[in-house]
């Protein structure tokens, strides 16, 4: 039998194309990074468990094609996603510009209460940067959502990119369990220990 | 999906276009890119993205496995599970109620379960700013586990899944990109219908669970008596009555079924009821017992819910319609409730005498029998009517009938508090109305009209009325039972008249508690019988809110306690005196010799006084626990009884009558 595990997540990774993606699934899934440049066919996941408040989690990550001619395999997957990562290369303006077309995307295809994270990418390359930090943070705020700066090659913030969306899902699902159990007055013994307090001070007013 | 298409239609795209085709596009300067958008993918391609597709059915499967297993689970729990009704453990079967251990009411089914079976379910929730500590009974717990497990969560409804017995899945999947994925991971709506892919093996089964989580803050609150927990109750037993070797358990459900034809069964029930109407047999009907049906009968009402709650899911921004959807519903389901009522008890009636023999050996009252087989709290009837010219809502509490038994004889003393309850789920009135106690019955005929008035004709559509029937006692009311029943149906002129069954504690009924004045104050008594010292050992805890005496606003309480009849010679005991207070604590222990025999005979006399020098003493309030106690104090005493050497807590009211010996 395969590894145990408590959760499956399935993230999925969108952006244009050559922005990083399949470098920082690789990054996360391997801990390595590949200079050659392989165009993404279609579609592509790894697997790479990890263990959160003692749970251990699964997390299948689906690598998508950015390029427009996959679009329809790729949009079929963003239904199964609980996390979506947005990725745009800090070098490259228009691959900036482009998130909120695929923050579009996402709107149409996808299940509505995914959760969301934006990653600059490419962060090493400073001196090529197009797109500044202050640009991204700005734009995750307005989508209300949250926003990492990381580069696969150097091995900045992919982890933490990852175990965020992760632990933001796992977040989500305990509070969907818990917000159909609205505190409710609770039974008499509950009440009367309530009730004590209250009184008590009132009563020592009194005197 | 997608791909599959593609594939289909390569053959025709991938051609080189004619001159006449270049020319448009050269016309139209749309140059490669619209068709490059839907240029097919080359044969490696193709390939590469199968083995992905492969890659993942892999996965799929074992997952598939997994969320199979989380099920059976769930499920065998829940085939162990007693369900005796309400007085009795939801899981062990160990009864309280009349007799023994601490009933601890499950969050989310609302059912009562012993301590020993929610002992590990003790389950801490970080909300924003404190912790909150909430018990689930096991099968609620293991519920909420696999909805978590298997990312039901997510995608609103447990995914596809492999029963466990079978190991292999037969791979026949179709291989299309989008159907690969996709149909394991269920739209929000409308599980049921979509889903049906074909080629999938039989043993693939969907299950349509829409959990209490599922559910939004609106749904509880507008929730009648039982939890949504019922809903999974429901669709697990459903589908598990699919499977051939859990059948023996369902034929009496399913007749049940077919009889009162539910209004809103699941596909799943009705197949169900289909199937084994055809051999259920009424030898099977009556060995199983009658206590399924109430199970069978929730899972209908239930299942008539499921779709409200399906609906509200997305919904939470537009509260105030989901609320009024889910009143409307409601509705129905009383409407349903009420036609079904005649032939589920004519079912009960018949299987209980069938099945006496092995229910009750300890209960004297022979009714007590219907009492623990069965899940619902009783029924009640009540017409009401609207006059528009007085803007007046006459609420007749006509009857109610089966209520649980409160003391020794199989007895209760009950009376209704009714209030509206408006869309936004809060209490009409701060007042509740009360019905006069009809004594010693647990089929009251009350037969009396409660008035509210100041009620707009426009608000009778979202609204509904909640009454809870109290056991009335000296030292406490004990709930009974409580239901919604919504107001929509009520017109001008006519009496709505309608027959509903009493469901467990909810968020009214503990209001309506509290709005009882218990103007004595209260006190914490602990129990418990120490085998060693073969006495009873009364611990006085303290007591709150007892009425000032003395003319500083204050009192100077002792407690007097007094065992009766008392063969052993036991003293009469005191508390030392606490000085200018209302709200003492005492934490003394006293013993009592006495035998487990002779408690079963005897009654402890409590009474608080205020401590006056030079004058005589002043009585502030009284309790009296024994075997002739009502309620939650004749249940201390039994579970005292029971469980010796281990402390029995509650609180208790006093009563400001002095107890006549």
């Amino acid at each position: 039998m395969a590894k145990t595990y408590d959760y499956l997540f399935k993230l999925l990774l969108i952006g244009d194309s050559g922005v990083g993606k399949t470098c920082i699934l690789f990054r996360f899934s391997e801990d390595a990074f590949n200079t050659t440049f392989i165009s993404t066919i279609g579609i592509d996941f790894k697997i790479r468990t990890i263990e959160f408040d003692g749970k251990k989690i699964k997390l299948q990550i689906w690598d998508t094609a950015g390029q427009e001619r996959f679009r329809t395999i790729t949009t079929a997957y963003y239904r199964g996603a609980m996390g979506i990562m947005l990725v745009y290369d800090i070098t490259q303006e228009k691959s900036f510009e482009n998130i909120k077309n695929w923050i579009r995307n996402i709107e149409e295809n996808a299940s509505a209460d995914v959760e969301k994270m934006l990653l600059g990418n490419k962060c090493e390359l400073n001196d090529k940067r197009q797109v500044s930090r202050e640009r991204g943070e700005q734009l995750a705020i307005e989508y209300g959502i949250k926003f990492m700066e990381t580069s696969a090659k150097a091995s900045i913030n992919v982890e933490e990119a990852f175990l965020t969306l992760a632990s933001d899902i796992k977040a989500k699902m305990e509070k969907r369990l818990e917000a159909n159990n609205p505190p409710k007055g609770g039974h008499q013994l509950k009440f009367a220990e309530t009730r004590k307090t209250e009184t008590w001070l009132s009563k020592c007013n009194l005197l | 999906m997608d791909f599959q298409s593609h594939n289909n239609t390569s053959g025709n795209k991938f051609v080189c276009p004619s001159d006449r085709q270049l020319a448009l596009r050269a016309k139209l300067r749309a140059g490669w890119s619209s068709s490059k958008t839907n240029e097919p993918l080359r044969p490696d391609e193709q390939a590469a993205i199968i083995s992905v597709i492969r890659r993942n059915e892999e996965i799929e499967t074992a997952e598939r496995q997994r969320v199979g297993r989380l099920v059976e689970r769930v499920e065998k729990i829940k085939q162990r599970a007693v369900e005796g009704g309400p007085n009795c453990c939801r899981l062990c079967g160990d009864t309280f109620g009349l007799l023994r251990s601490t009933r601890i009411i499950c969050e989310d089914c609302k059912k009562s379960v012993c301590a020993k079976c929610s002992v590990d379910i003790n389950i801490r929730y970080h909300t924003s700013d404190r912790t909150r500590e909430i018990w689930l009974c096991r099968i609620c717990s293991e519920t909420r586990e696999m909805w978590k497990k298997s990312g039901a969560w997510f995608f609103k409804g447990l995914p596809n899944y492999d029963a466990p017995s079978s190991t292999n899945s037969t791979p026949t999947h179709q291989s299309a990109s989008g159907g690969a994925m996709s149909d394991v991971l269920l739209p929000p709506r409308g599980a049921q219908s979509c889903n049906n892919t074909p080629t999938r093996n039989v043993r693939v089964k969907k299950l349509t669970i829409h959990v209490d989580d599922s559910s939004s803050s609106e749904e509880d609150t507008n929730g009648g008596g039982g939890g949504g927990g019922d809903v999974v109750d429901g669709a697990i037993s459903a589908v598990c009555a699919v499977a051939p070797l859990t059948t023996a358990r369902t034929p009496n459900r399913n007749s049940f079924n077919a009889d009162v034809s539910p209004p809103a069964a699941t596909r799943m029930q009705r197949e169900d009821s289909f199937r084994l109407r055809t051999f259920g047999s009424i030898r099977s009907f009556i060995d199983s017992g009658e206590r399924k049906l109430s199970n069978s009968f929730f899972a209908n009402r239930q299942s008539s819910r499921t779709e409200s709650n399906q609906q509200d899911y997305d919904t939470i921004s537009t509260a105030s319609t989901v609320t009024s959807v889910n009143n409307r519903r409601e509705s129905n389901c009383n409407y349903t409730r009420r036609s079904s009522v005649s032939s589920s008890w004519s079912i009960s009636g018949e299987s209980s005498s069938g099945n006496s023999a092995n229910t009750s050996n300890h209960v004297p009252n022979h009714n007590q029998v219907n009492l623990h087989c069965r899940e619902l709290l009783g029924w009640l009837e009540v017409a009401v009517s609207y006059r528009e010219s007085v803007h007046s809502l006459d609420c007749v509490m006509v009857r109610a009938r089966d209520l649980p038994a409160m003391d020794a004889a199989g007895l209760t003393d009950p009376y209704c508090k009714v209030n509206i309850v408006t869309p936004d789920g809060m209490t009409k009135y701060s007042r509740w109305l009360r019905t006069k106690t009809v004594h010693k019955t647990r089929n009251p005929e009350f037969n009396e009209t409660l008035q509210f008035v100041g009620v707009e004709p426009e608000e009778l559509g979202g609204s509904s009325l909640y009454v809870a029937i109290f056991d009335d006692d000296k030292y406490g009311h004990d709930y009974l039972g409580g239901a919604k029943i919504s107001l929509s149906p009520v017109h001008n002129t006519n009496q709505y008249r309608i027959s509903v069954p009493l469901g467990g504690e909810d968020r009214f009924s503990n209001e309506a508690e509290m709005s009882q004045e218990w103007p004595h104050g209260k006190i914490l008594i602990s129990l418990c019988y120490n085998t060693k010292r073969r006495a009873l050992v009364v611990n006085v805890k303290q007591c709150i809110n007892l009425i000032p005496m003395d003319n500083n606003g204050s009192s100077d309480p002792f407690v007097k306690l007094q065992l009766k009849p008392d063969s052993h010679k036991n003293k009469k005991y005191k508390t030392g005196v606490k000085w200018r207070t209302l709200n003492p604590i005492y934490r003394e222990e006293f013993y009592f010799e006495s035998s487990p025999h002779d408690l079963n005979k005897q009654t402890l006399y409590i009474t608080v006084w205020d401590k006056d020098i030079g004058k005589s003493n002043d009585f502030l309030g009284s309790l009296v626990i024994g075997y002739n106690s009502k309620g939650e104090r004749l249940q201390q005493w039994l579970d005292c009884i029971k469980l010796p050497d281990h402390f029995h807590e509650k609180w208790h009211c006093l009563s400001g009558e002095h107890p006549t010996h």
